[in-house]
């Protein structure tokens, strides 16, 4: 047994035409924000209800904060946040919170006087207007996921469950929503949140899991994904533009494999087994004024590119690399 | 801890429906209704009365004998408002017609109610004509018609050489027939009344079934529509929420009538008082005669009948995706229901025939037919059980299916299920 905080042995669920999950395995490791990467209909919503027991799977086992995620009780320390949103239209927004907090175990005494911190804290609530009293249906859409956000942390979860957050929100609640996940983490929780914006998930993550058709093709922290797939890139700028003696360095198969030639910057790929090192000084020697020579890693949008798409292309012959 | 959620569900069911404007307006509405019932008759009666006392009818008497005024005295004394009486006129059979025509202008003019035509057709036996502006009215017809009668009669005694004194007497006697029913525990209320009880509480129980049962599938709908299903599932399974949620409406109906039975009953205690105040004469309402084991059966089969088709509605409601395909897909569970409705008053006509017996022992049907053969006639307690007995099986039954098709439905959207899918989704679920 491990110490993850969500541990998915080989699991598969089957639908009546279609496999949505294929023999998934993936460890979430405690106090971690984690992505689940993947296309649309990759299996990433479905792989969550599976997580939070709301569907069973065909086979495998899931494992959350140590316990069977069957066993009572344990979706109690989850807070879920469904891709879908919405709330009781009818209902008031406190008595929503109140009601969300009850089915987790919360008292309405502790319930409510934490729906009223956050309530202020997320600007719904002040001297001047209470949106806590007012029906859901009154609010703005973006109150309403500001109110469906509190709804998810109320019961302050050891481990919070977001399935595609980011979509639908304005940049200034996605901007709120990103500040809450970074205090999420800071203060010991663990975070999962699937999304098919790699910018999103660069940003925020320490570990990621990329799914495609149900499959697994790639996880692991994402420092560790990068230095594993990404193969070796050199950022270049030089002060007067790419000089003509520079042409026979760039071609040399020994030294660079590809170049991506983006006018203010080129993106170099090493060659297999080149040195850096030997690289810069051939430039130098060139005649070349360099302005800005870096070793960077590629970003995941990029992995995510070659490997969904090698995966794509891979499809039922070996599985993934 | 399940318990302790099915609670939270069944509390936010509850006081959500308690608190909309909906239920206080029908529960505040129910008893006005009530009110309606036992007060307007008698206020109405009286100002019947007095519109249609008799001094503003016309009598024409064209028998040349003393008919008419036999039959104006028969009137008066009817007439609690008016001690005047009809106004008699002695017509000459010829002059019949222009007499006729006078009093309709008079009748139109509104300086009479009617007007009585006495003519030699009357004196053989046949016919008497009344016109005016309370022909429709059934009881001032019957009035007069008895009045004429009588007054024929006694005419025609006192011609063949009877006493007028005698006469008097012998055609006195106003009869008025009190029917009573009979049941296997002896003489037991009015006929009448039992049988307007049977029907009223049936049709109460057809209404409320309907009403809470659509309540609920329209719950489960708003849960889908509005995701609320996905969150509320990652916290309670499926079942709890269906249990929570056909429980909490069932509270909701159960308020309800108990709010309505309560006034009901106290506004038929002081009625007669408080219409006493208002200076209105009245005789107290039959009430029926229900004793505790009767009402607790009644409240026994509405609580098995509303779980059998609130679940039922449940698992239509997890069937569709939004309010459009409802109808359609509510119709089988509505048709189950409006077919027990149909045959409603052939059963009540006849309790104890072969169509009574086998729809009291239908799952569908006995939670609406048994209550109403109960408060008709009395059953043996054997079939009582034993209908109770099939009707929770079929409970458990409906219970059962609505689980399972409610457990895979409420996360589907999109196209609604074909009745295949929904086998399926029955015997896969687990």
């Amino acid at each position: 047994m491990t110490d993850a905080a969500v541990d998915i042995r080989n699991i598969s669920k089957r639908y009546a035409g279609h496999v949505a999950v294929r023999d998934l395995s993936l460890a979430v490791p405690r106090g971690a924000v984690y992505g689940l990467l993947g296309p649309n209909g990759a299996g990433k919503t479905t792989t969550i209800r599976m997580m939070l027991n709301i569907i069973a799977p065909d086979t495998g086992s899931i494992t959350l904060l140590g316990q069977p995620s069957t066993a009572s009780g344990v979706t109690d320390r989850v807070g879920y946040l469904p891709e879908e949103r919405g709330l009781y239209k009818k209902m008031e927004v406190r008595r929503v919170l109140r009601f969300l907090a009850e089915l987790k175990g919360i008292a309405p005494k502790v319930a409510d006087k934490r729906i009223s911190e956050w309530l202020e804290r997320v600007g719904l609530s002040s001297s001047e207007k209470d949106w806590g009293s007012a029906k859901v249906d009154e609010l703005s859409r973006g109150m309403q996921q500001k109110v469906q956000f509190i709804g998810t942390l109320l019961h302050e979860p050891e481990l919070v469950i977001l399935d595609e957050p980011f979509s639908g929100l304005d940049p200034i609640n996605a901007q709120a929503l990103k500040d809450i996940v970074v205090e999420l983490r800071r203060s010991g929780t663990t975070v999962i949140f699937s999304t098919h914006l790699m910018e999103n998930a660069e940003r925020l993550c320490d570990a990621v899991c990329i799914i495609a058709r149900g499959e697994k093709v790639l996880d692991g922290a994402i420092s560790a994904v990068k230095a594993e797939h990404g193969g070796r890139f050199v950022a270049l700028a030089l002060a007067n533009g790419a000089a003509h003696s520079l042409a026979p360095v760039l071609n040399d198969p020994k030294l660079v494999r590809r170049v991506d030639d983006s006018n203010r910057t080129m993106e170099i790929e090493l060659a297999p087994g080149a040195d850096p090192q030997r690289l810069l000084r051939t430039i130098i020697d060139s005649g070349a004024t360099v302005e800005r020579f870096e070793l960077v890693q590629p970003s995941l949008h990029r992995i995510f590119l070659d490997k969904v798409g090698a995966a794509g292309a891979e499809e039922r012959t070996n599985g993934h690399a | 801890m399940a318990m302790r959620k099915l609670w939270a569900t069944t509390k936010r069911e509850y006081l959500e429906r308690v608190r909309t404007k909906w239920f206080i307006v029908a529960t505040v509405f129910g008893p006005v209704l009530f009110g309606a019932i036992a007060f307007l008759p008698s206020v109405m009666a009286m100002r019947t009365k007095a519109s249609t006392n008799f001094a503003h009818i016309a009598i024409l008497d064209a028998t040349g004998t003393d008919l008419g005024r036999r039959v104006t005295r028969a009137l008066a004394a009817d007439s609690a408002y008016a001690a005047a009486g009809p106004m008699l006129r002695i017509i000459d059979p010829k002059e019949l017609t222009v007499a006729e025509s006078l009093a309709t202008h008079e009748v139109m003019r509104k300086q009479a109610t009617g007007y009585l035509v006495l003519d030699e057709q009357t004196m053989a036996g046949e016919t008497a004509r009344y016109a005016g502006r309370n022909a429709s009215s059934l009881t001032d017809v019957d009035r007069v018609q008895s009045a004429v009668r009588k007054g024929l009669l006694a005419m025609r005694l006192e011609q063949a050489g009877i006493d007028s004194t005698k006469v008097q007497a012998l055609t006195g006697p106003q009869l008025s027939l009190d029917a009573e029913r009979i049941t296997d525990q002896g003489r037991g209320g009015s006929g009448t009344v039992s049988v307007i009880f049977g029907f009223a509480i049936a049709f109460l129980l057809y209404m409320s079934i309907l009403l809470y049962g659509q309540n609920v599938l329209h719950g489960v709908i708003e849960e889908k529509s509005t995701r609320m299903a996905e969150v509320i599932a990652s916290s309670v399974p499926p079942d709890t929420l269906l249990a929570g949620k056909v429980l909490g409406v069932g509270a909701v109906g159960l308020t309800q009538l108990a709010v309505w039975l309560i006034t009901a009953y106290a506004l038929f205690k002081v009625r007669v008082p408080l219409l006493a105040k208002l200076g209105v004469h009245s005789t107290a309402l039959p009430l029926p005669s229900i004793s505790v084991g009767l009402a607790l059966l009644l409240v026994a089969f509405f609580v098995l009948g509303y779980i059998f088709y609130a679940s039922l509605f449940a698992a239509v409601g997890a069937t569709v995706s939004n309010e459009q395909d409802v109808r359609q897909a509510a119709t089988p569970v509505t048709l189950l229901l409006v077919a027990t409705i149909i045959f409603m008053e052939p059963i009540l006509l006849d309790p104890t025939s072969q169509l009574a017996v086998v729809m009291s022992w239908l799952p569908f049907s006995s939670p609406i037919i048994m209550p109403l053969r109960l408060s008709v006639i009395s059953l043996s307690p054997l079939v009582i059980a034993g209908t109770m007995a099939v009707l929770i099986v079929g409970c458990i039954a409906s219970v059962w299916l609505a689980a399972r098709i409610y457990r895979v439905g409420l996360l589907m959207y999109g196209k609604r299920p074909t009745m295949r899918e929904v086998v399926r989704w029955v015997r896969y679920a687990g």
